[in-house]
């Protein structure tokens, strides 16, 4: 898929290139050609977050594991060779795939986001379930398109942390 | 160069001649063209639209040709090139646009009402992510035909529509917020409703007052309003 576009993969090419039979592809992905290139994707979506978990390491709080999470998720989205081939060439096949993908992610997203809340001072009336809904879309919406926003630039990232992001959030 | 000559010209409620904050060569193309559209609420170009979604309800986008929407509006082939003038592959875009104005041309009475920003944010909430969840056409296009839709709104392709935002927002903000913050203010919220128009989640519900003024009263104006607390600074 990364060689030759999502599009013009075939079930043949996958097996030729996996050195397998044809049968034994359909045997593992009983779904032929359309759950493989879901799973594929689905995969390399773990794999992208897998990398960004290691990339932003131990972090002593919300703020920083926010910040680093940003600019590293931006890095390695500007470096995935591979997804900025298929944005360009086959966005059409590509987003929908990892839309579906996308809930998956936003869960574990909050859940992290939700046990780090729950150790900060909340601003009155703020509930951590909605807070880490908030947070996981925001942050994956602005990883995907940063806008106006320069991730390379330190104090641009925590100007939005700290307003866009946790103003309404926790107490400063 | 694309110029945002037709917005920022417009004679319409809300866009004034700051309406357009200087875009980015190349990004505002769709802005204007849908803005002048809805704007000058052209009565070919409604008509058009109106046709284009009476088509796509019935067909789905991917079946309906130009063809097809002249022969529902009752108008030449010539003229739908003229309306879209970037031809099949810009009519999600146009037709969106174009519905996303229209409706918060309608609301924008509403809107302009507004006493505070917390007003104005429940207002609009409720109009966009309202339209989300009941617009019949737009729902059944996401379910039916994702791969059309979805792409125009991820990646660097939001672009354009952060951008329109920013023209949509700018008039309406400026009461409230100085003007280097609203394209971020303008940002933020456009990231709040397509999140939560396209993937719903319980405790947003257009339909409950008390839910959109809990999301904007506790989370979104807080957030709006930390931007002018620390030094005014444009984005890069």
């Amino acid at each position: 898929m990364a060689r030759d576009g999502i599009g013009t993969a075939t079930v043949e090419d996958i097996a030729r290139e996996a050195g397998v039979a044809r049968a034994t592809v359909y045997r593992a992905f009983p779904g032929g050609r359309d759950e493989l290139v879901s799973a594929a994707v689905t995969h390399a979506v773990a794999d992208f977050f897998v990398g960004l978990w290691a990339d932003i390491g131990d972090v002593p709080d919300l703020t920083t594991l926010l910040e680093r999470g940003l600019v590293a998720g931006r890095r390695r989205l500007d470096e995935h060779a591979v997804l900025q081939r298929a944005l360009q060439d086959e966005a059409d096949q590509i987003v929908p795939q990892l839309a579906t993908v996308m809930p998956i992610i936003i869960e574990l997203l909050r859940t992290e986001l939700g046990a780090r809340l729950a150790s900060e001072r909340l601003r009155p009336g703020v509930e951590v379930g909605e807070a880490a809904d908030l947070l996981a879309r925001l942050v994956l919406s602005m990883i995907g398109s940063p806008g106006g926003w320069d991730m390379d630039d330190p104090a641009a990232v925590r100007r939005l942390v700290r307003g866009q992001l946790l103003a309404g959030v926790v107490e400063v | 160069m694309h110029s945002v000559s037709v917005v920022t010209n417009a004679t319409a409620p809300g866009l004034g001649p700051d309406g357009a904050a200087e875009p980015v060569d190349g990004t505002v193309a769709v802005v204007d063209e849908w803005a002048a559209g809805y704007v000058a609420a052209h009565g070919v170009q409604r008509r058009l639209v109106d046709a284009a979604l009476r088509c796509i309800a019935r067909w789905g986008i991917r079946k309906t040709s130009l063809d097809d929407i002249a022969r529902e509006a009752g108008v030449s082939r010539a003229t739908v090139y003229r309306v879209f003038p970037g031809g099949k592959d810009r009519l999600v875009e146009v037709v969106f646009c174009h519905e996303a104005g229209r409706f918060l041309h309608d609301v924008d009475r509403e809107l302009a009402a507004a006493q505070t920003l917390d007003d104005l944010l429940v207002t609009g909430m409720t109009a966009m992510l309202g339209v989300a969840s009941d617009h019949a056409v737009l729902g059944s296009v996401i379910r039916h035909e994702p791969e059309l839709v979805l792409p125009h709104f991820a990646f660097h392709q939001l672009d354009r529509v952060l951008d329109l935002a920013e023209v949509l927002c700018r008039p309406h903000l400026e009461r409230f917020l100085p003007a280097a913050d609203v394209r971020p203010a303008a940002e933020l919220l456009a990231r709040v409703v397509l999140s939560f128009g396209f993937r719903p989640a319980a405790w947003v519900d257009p339909h409950d007052p008390a839910s959109i003024g809990r999301l904007v009263r506790t989370y979104l104006t807080p957030a709006l309003i930390s931007q002018t607390a620390s030094p005014a600074q444009e984005m890069s």
